[in-house]
């Protein structure tokens, strides 16, 4: 999901019918180059190098889930349609195929076609610890994040992977996979990336994937259990993770910040994003 | 469907094309012309309670400036792009 806004202009996109480390690239209509949908960066044409903005969406819900959240929702309609009841790539998710193309490329670290939340964190340099901020760090207006946001990192210092990818008023970004197979007998994970919180949500039951970062007020919190897709924190507040608002407690009316994520096959994650990691309990 | 059916078709026979190096050299694969997935441009939307869907259907969920848009997943294979506005952000919802 990805804004349409680009350096002040609109762009639509259409489907090249290519495919780039076995992915679909998008094209624009107005310039027709070629764009990545899972990176989102252009890689041929006029535009190339350009970034397009992620957004956050919930990747895969339960209709009847997302309904009963966001009741006022509207529904894409085709021809008349609003759903087929048949998924035309069912033989596919099946079957040990990676890539509809086939692809050679495989990282062992798990198998080709487990089901992974694959999860971008940007860390920005020089920030400081979450208990250590004090609003001092002038980086945070600069690029329109919030208080929050630089309340968070850890990286007081130089040190930083040299393989992962920076920008230069973003800082770091870094990956974990996060494989649905470690939601089977619970639908929360805490977690945190390079000393960003996490909270990673993925239920076996309407599919729901939701990422938040758990902090809230600048302090981390530590969710403690789950009922559907209503959880309790430590402090008692009860959080909707469909819509990431506190709904009774302590922080009630309170909303966590989403982090875009993606439901991905993990031969097309780690191809894009081979220096990622994987969570391990 | 039919349409549906070449496609694959043409997608899966260049599964003998892939090669262990492309890793390296990243080449871009054409498979089908421009278009032959039509993206979505002018999408349509209706009101949840007159929506055909399934009750457990998988949905793609979108929610700008109190405004939502769900998309039907099994209705994206066939489109892979909308382009579209919700609560006022342009977006390009992918699949």
């Amino acid at each position: 999901m990805y804004s349409r806004e680009l350096d002040g202009k609109t762009y639509t996109f259409g489907v090249s019918g290519k495919l780039w480390r076995d992915a679909l690239l998008m094209y624009d209509h107005q310039t027709r180059s070629l764009w990545s949908h899972i990176t989102g960066e252009a890689i041929q044409g006029q535009l190339k190098g350009k970034k397009l903005k992620p957004l956050t969406s919930i990747p895969q819900i339960a209709w009847k889930t997302w309904r009963k959240n966001y009741p006022q929702t509207k529904v894409l309609s085709v021809g008349k349609r609003e759903s087929i009841t048949r998924d035309n790539y069912a033989d596919y998710h099946k079957s040990q195929r990676a890539g509809v193309s086939g692809t050679r490329y495989t990282d062992k670290r798990l198998s080709n076609k487990s089901l992974v939340i694959g999860v971008q964190v940007q860390v920005k340099d020089g920030a400081d610890g979450i208990d250590g901020h004090d609003g001092a760090d002038g980086q945070d207006g600069a690029d329109g994040q919030d208080g929050a946001d630089g309340g968070v990192v850890e990286l007081g210092s130089s040190q930083r992977n040299p393989t992962q990818k920076q920008s230069q008023d973003t800082g770091s970004t870094f990956y974990r996979a996060y494989p649905l197979t470690q939601f089977t007998k619970n639908a929360i994970i805490n977690d945190s990336v390079k000393g960003v919180p996490l909270l990673i949500y993925h239920d076996k039951e309407s599919f729901a994937t939701a990422v938040f970062k758990r902090i809230v007020d600048n302090k981390a919190v530590v969710f403690t259990s789950v009922v559907g897709y209503i959880a309790q924190d430590n402090t008692g507040t009860e959080w909707n993770l469909i819509t990431g608002i506190a709904t009774s407690g302590k922080y009630k009316g309170q909303r966590l910040e989403r982090l875009s994520a993606v439901n991905i096959y993990w031969f097309a994650w780690a191809r894009f994003y081979p220096d990622t990691t994987i969570y391990r309990p | 469907m039919k349409n549906y059916t070449l496609i694959l078709t043409l997608l899966f026979s260049f599964t003998l094309y892939a090669t262990a190096a492309d890793y390296d050299n990243d080449p871009i694969k054409t498979l089908l012309a421009f278009d032959a997935i039509p993206a979505i441009t002018k999408p349509q939307f209706v009101p949840a309670a007159s929506a055909k869907l399934d009750t457990d259907a998988p949905v793609i969920g979108v929610t700008f400036n109190d405004e939502s848009h769900a998309y039907s997943l099994y209705l994206l294979n066939g489109h892979e792009i909308v382009n579209d506005v919700v609560g006022g952000e342009k977006i390009a919802t992918t699949w």
